[in-house]
């Protein structure tokens, strides 16, 4: 049997250039924890990070890492995904990334259910490029590195999530490690779409949502007996509901843990299954596609699958 | 007659696609060649479409051209729009319930038609309706008319077979498909092998095949079948009869793609629906079509797909290109072997979404920030465009870049018959593999241009849009960045070096030429049939075709204009600025400085190029063309 994987075998020697005290530490930790309980294979485990600070954690695990573009980093875990289904995706992404330039595939992959783990980066701020507001800061809050107040609404991820279909829905915060590690691995064990907003203090540019913030407002919801488990179809709307107005709480009191877990939506790589029928055995990815350098697509068969556009003349 | 050519036109959604099927497959079944232009607006039912083809006994034709022999017409505005498109002693079939239609009461003809029209009928003497126009043609154009009570023949067809009235209707196609079986005498055989294709459903076939059979009688009773073309001598042993659309899924499945994202685009969209057709590839391989929430989506999510292995590909238009461009940038930057199929039609913005063009060659080739190589590869034809599809992903793999397969909306929608492929002579070429088994992989490996590529789920490896080191983490060196830059950059010098020169551009025609079209795409067919044409008046024209622009055909077009001179080169395109001629003054510093132009959207034909050629060799520079409903 393989040596067990302990935590160090999971973190790269690339120096983690985030600011002294940013909130990814505690989701960078809450990773390299999550995965080595899971034992993950490296080589069969793809983190795929979008663009801004959230976007360099691919770099600093040590299984494969995709670093894309902004906005664009589901539709890269979803062709990763569904052309190898036997991989472990997970996305690490920010708020702006996700829910402003990226919202669109946020609500198409809640629609897909494809079996990944989505990590937002929730700051409230565009952190890289010296913290602009972000889709998730409430209208009229004035973190020190706007000019001025807020002038659009926050995004309610959590409520997006559930309209758009996610069949996993999770809050964390970045200080409670522990916690968030559970998350994670409850999210990768989980078969669809995870979402997890995870609560990230930017120590730099944001002297609203400080450590000290969350601290005194986060509560488990878990711990106040909220049951996140659709336990059939016909209870989802009324659960989904429920998770919704959960999902509106903050301020006062913010809730983390599990909002929503709903197992009985097929997978995409399920759907995909029901039509092609050696999807799930071999893969797109895996299936041969030459023999000695020719097509495996011989004349005969060609003609078997093209018959009705083919004309043969009798000589 | 070894050549036929024929109109038909009617509502768009009025079972015109029917019509035109029902005639291409006959012909193909009887041996002859056809190729068969569809053009329609922007619209789901009711517009002006219609069908403009050539069917040839002595070749499997690429090329369309004007007047016609036949034109027939479901309705009146397509009497209107089409009546001048007749040759001399052509026949119009239509429907003589619309005797006292006229032109101005058709509500779905543009203003700019019904108002050339107007000054067009006053010029002829004619009043605007069918029977004036109608009469006009066989009076004074010698034109044969076939008016046809289609509602006469629908009761016919409800009392014989017993159907519906309100399901009558949808019989309309078999009229016209009966009419012009009877003239240019379609034999028995060959109609009915279309229908039962066509009409699956015995009912169906049955209701249909006695419609054909009432129009046959009457028509053939009243004008025999004095267009029938000669005994095919076109000698293949089978052929495909299929779109552009069609083919290139075709060859997908050959090629052994096995990831295709795309959002819904006209005139792309039609490709997926085919290759979703044989996504199981008869229960055997799975390719996974994914219909995505965008084109960002869907060349990423390719992107993705590549990464693993999987053969993946996008096929897309120009508003959609657009918005690849973004992602086609991180697959140059992280080498990755991405084909996207891209269907030009009219642009800029929204332009004309069903019609042809190819103006966005500068585009295809420019589109982006930052620089990386790419290969860019154009296709002329629909038997040209099978192989190049295949090619455009071994060329992707060998050299780790992405591919751009241009083709455009002509060739998309355009159901010609092509010679069955041949396959034995068809490689799968998946480039620099890494072994099974290394330790420490690096995906960027710097000892040689095309690093070995593993696929994600072999090794542990990155990708980062950033420049990075050889592991693929970020990494802002400047000597780093030399490296890296160099190394993916050399690869253009790598495909100059090794991509023939002969694959890069076909030559046709004289080898002592009065004049050189050059020209790329879906221009090809028009300029094969030109140089025929001209020769037969004398000119000695030959046709230099452009294959691939990246790499560039910079040798052979050199050679060409320094032996027959630059001043005997023109450029022949579907777009305003003759994009082609600019990036052959790019790369050989030849400035060709005759053109001749289209941009109307509709594809250019071999009679008006004809013209447009001699213009020039009198002295013409430019010469833009304009046939065409």
């Amino acid at each position: 049997m393989a040596r067990k994987l302990t935590i160090n075998d999971y973190k790269t020697n690339v120096w983690v250039d985030w600011c002294p005290g940013c909130g990814n530490f505690g989701i960078l930790s809450a990773m390299y924890q999550a995965f080595a309980d899971l034992q993950l294979d490296p080589e069969k485990t793809v983190v795929v990070s979008g663009i801004g600070c959230s976007g360099k954690t691919s770099h600093f695990i040590n299984v494969s890492g995709v670093h894309t573009l902004h906005g664009r980093s589901l539709p890269y875990a979803e062709g990763i995904k569904l052309a190898n289904p036997d991989l472990t995706v997970v996305v690490n992404v920010g708020d702006g990334d996700l829910l402003g330039i990226g919202a669109a595939h946020f609500v198409a992959l809640g629609r897909r259910n494809v079996d990944l783990v989505v990590i937002m980066h929730n700051n409230t701020v565009y952190g890289l490029t010296k913290g602009q507001a972000s889709p998730t800061l409430a209208r009229g809050l004035h973190p020190k590195a706007l000019p001025k107040p807020n002038l659009q609404d926050a995004v309610n991820p959590i409520g997006l999530a559930i309209a758009s279909g996610y069949t996993f829905i999770a809050r964390g915060y970045a200080a409670r490690v522990q916690h968030l590690k559970e998350l994670i691995k409850k999210a990768i064990q989980h078969k669809g779409s995870a979402f997890i907003d995870v609560l990230q203090p930017c120590v730099t540019y944001d002297n609203i949502h400080t450590y000290d913030y969350y601290n005194k407002r986060v509560y488990d919801l878990q711990e106040e007996g909220w049951d996140p488990i659709v336990k059939s179809l016909e209870e989802f709307p009324q659960k989904a509901a429920q998770a919704l107005i959960k999902s509106y709480e903050g301020d006062g009191r913010i809730p983390i843990g599990i909002f929503l877990v709903n197992p009985h939506v097929p997978t995409f790589e399920e759907r995909y299954a029901q039509r092609l029928p050696n999807y799930l055995k071999v893969p797109p990815a895996k299936e041969p596609i030459e023999v000695d350098g020719k097509t495996v697509i011989t004349m005969r068969r060609f003609k078997e699958l093209f018959g009705k556009y083919i004309i043969e003349f009798k000589q | 007659m070894n050549e036929l050519r024929y109109i038909l036109g009617g509502p768009q959604g009025g079972g015109l696609e029917t019509l035109s099927e029902l005639l291409s497959w006959a012909y193909a079944h009887a041996g002859y060649g056809v190729i068969s232009d569809r053009e329609y607006f922007s619209n789901i039912k009711g517009r002006h479409s219609y069908i403009h083809a050539t069917v040839s006994a002595t070749e499997l034709p690429r090329h369309l051209t004007y007047p016609v022999d036949v034109v027939a017409a479901m309705d009146a505005e397509t009497v209107f729009t089409h009546f001048d498109d007749l040759r001399d002693g052509g026949y119009i079939i239509y429907n003589s319930d619309d005797d006292n239609v006229s032109f101005t009461s058709i509500p779905s003809m543009e203003r700019d038609l019904r108002e050339r029209l107007t000054s067009e009928f006053k010029e002829l003497g004619v009043d605007g309706t069918v029977k004036s126009v109608v009469k006009y043609l066989q009076s004074n154009r010698k034109v044969r008319a076939v008016g046809l009570s289609f509602k006469e023949l629908l009761m016919e067809i409800e009392k014989r077979e017993g159907i519906v009235p309100s399901q009558a209707s949808r019989y309309i196609s078999t009229i016209l498909a009966g009419a012009v079986a009877a003239i240019t005498g379609i034999n028995e055989e060959d109609l009915d092998y279309s229908l039962k294709r066509r009409f699956v459903r015995e009912d169906l076939y049955r209701h249909n095949r006695a419609m054909a059979n009432i129009v046959i009688e009457a028509v053939k009773g009243q004008f025999g079948s004095e267009l029938k073309l000669d005994k095919s001598s076109v000698k293949v042993p089978g052929v495909l009869v299929a779109s552009g659309n069609d083919i290139i899924a075709m060859a997908k499945t050959v090629a052994g793609v096995r990831f295709q994202a795309y959002y819904p685009i006209t005139p792309a969209a039609d490709e997926s629906f085919t290759l979703e057709e044989y996504e199981a590839l008869s229960g055997e391989g799975s390719i996974v079509v994914f219909q995505t929430e965008d084109e960002l989506a869907a060349i990423n999510a390719a992107i993705g797909a590549a990464l693993t292995g999987a053969r993946s590909s996008v096929a897309t238009s120009g508003p959609g290109f657009d918005l690849m461009v973004e992602g086609l940038g991180w697959a140059g930057q992280n080498e990755v072997p991405v084909v996207v199929t891209y269907y030009q039609r009219g642009g800029p913005s929204t332009g004309q979404p069903t019609r042809g063009g190819q103006s966005d060659l500068l585009s295809s080739v420019f589109a982006s920030h930052g620089e990386y190589p790419r290969i860019v590869l154009a296709s002329g034809d629909h038997e040209e465009t099978f192989y190049d599809a295949i090619d455009a992903f071994n060329y992707a793999e060998t050299y780790q870049v992405p591919v751009i397969h241009l083709v455009d909306k002509f060739l998309a929608n355009t159901i010609a018959t092509i010679p069955l492929p041949n396959l034995d002579g068809i490689r799968i070429v998946r480039g620099n593999l890494a072994p099974k088994g290394l330790s420490g992989y690096k995906r960027f490996d710097l000892s040689s241009v095309i690093s070995p590529r593993a696929f994600l789920g072999d090794y542990v490896m990155w990708y980062s849009g950033d420049e990075h080191d050889e592991y693929g983490h970020i990494d802002e060196d400047p000597i780093n960045r030399i490296r890296m830059f160099d190394k993916r950059m050399k690869k253009l010098d790598m495909i100059e070096k090794e991509i023939p020169e002969e694959r890069r551009y076909s030559y046709f025609g004289s080898e002592r030429p009065d004049i050189v079209m050059v020209g790329w795409g879906f221009v090809k067919g028009a300029a094969l049939k030109a140089i025929e044409e001209l020769n037969g008046e004398g000119i000695k024209a030959s046709y230099y075709h452009i294959r691939m622009f990246i790499p560039f055909p910079r040798e052979s077009i050199t050679k060409i204009a320094r032996e027959v001179g630059v001043d005997k080169l023109v450029a022949v395109e579907h777009n305003y600025q003759a994009q082609a001629s600019r990036l052959v003054a790019m790369n050989t510093g030849i400035t060709i400085g005759k053109s001749v132009v289209k941009y109307t959207g509709r594809p250019i034909y071999v009679h008006e190029l004809v013209n447009a050629i001699k213009n020039i060799m009198r002295g013409s520079v430019r010469e833009v063309m304009s046939y065409g409903a």
